[in-house]
């Protein structure tokens, strides 16, 4: 079954994160980076992807004149996806356990960031599409 | 330059699209793998998913041992991931153009569809980023 963990967070959390020391960074990313390690290890990595920062991000809505319609206005409130994993795991309890080992990955001074992580199935497919 | 189109949808959304009559399912499936077919052949095509529902949903955080807490409640507002697609274009405008053409997808009745995208750039990734 495969499960995609999903990171998200606000432009104002966006901000904070951009603001951790140099040491902090490579701190966070050195787990990040044995996570996916012991999940490629244990065959259970599928992908895992980041994302651009919010500011970048538009809204299409079909075409107007032939060009597309396109916004870049956001209520503060709206929740950015920032990265996602998708693993291959036995059980759902298996995702869940993988996403609080990203939940405590270290932030500023080490203490560890409890980033909520969204965990959802993904949809198998026909064989035809 | 890579980039992820994503529909973004709140649960009342989905309960709505649950109530979509089978000929409206299926049009809107045959034009998802119409245009996924279209991706490919203009070799733009990199990866899409369709995600679970949104009732399956769990939010994670690690309790006091790092053992996972999970919480299923969420707010009304809450746009929920439906799914993406990851496309390989030479400018944001051609991401845009195509994000156009899945924001008309055909919705209840053969209505054209105005269903909102977001797009975003997908970083190198982490193998790039070397971790």
């Amino acid at each position: 079954m495969k499960y995609i963990l999903l990171m998200a967070g606000t432009q104002a959390g966006v901000k904070t994160y951009r603001a951790w020391s140099k040491n902090d960074i490579d701190s966070h990313m050195a787990v990040l980076r044995r996570i996916n390690k012991e999940l490629t290890d244990s065959g259970e990595f599928v992908i895992t992807e980041g994302l651009a920062g919010p500011d970048q991000a538009r809204v299409v809505r079909g075409l107007k004149d032939g060009l597309p319609v396109t916004d870049g206005i956001f209520p503060e409130s709206k929740e950015f996806l920032l990265g996602y994993w998708i693993v291959d795991v036995k059980t759902p309890e298996r995702a869940y356990e993988i996403a609080a080992q990203i939940c405590v990955a270290p932030g500023p001074d080490g203490r560890p960031t409890n980033m909520p992580i969204e965990v959802r199935q993904i949809m198998s497919r026909p064989a035809t599409s | 330059m890579k980039y992820i189109l994503m529909m973004n949808a709140s649960k009342a959304h989905w309960d709505a699209y649950a109530t979509w009559s089978k000929d409206d399912l299926d049009a809107n499936v045959a034009f998802m793998r119409a245009f996924s077919k279209e991706l490919k052949e203009q070799g733009v095509f990199v990866a899409t998913e369709g995600l679970g529902w949104p009732q399956q949903a769990k939010i994670v955080r690690a309790g006091k041992d790092g053992e996972p807490v999970t919480d299923g409640i969420f707010p009304e507002s809450k746009e929920f991931l439906a799914g993406y697609w990851i496309i390989d274009v030479e400018s944001p405008e051609q991401a845009y153009r195509i994000a156009a053409r899945a924001s008309a997808a055909p919705g209840p009745g053969g209505t054209h569809g105005s269903m909102p995208i977001e797009v975003r750039q997908v970083l190198s990734g982490f193998a790039d980023l070397g971790i």
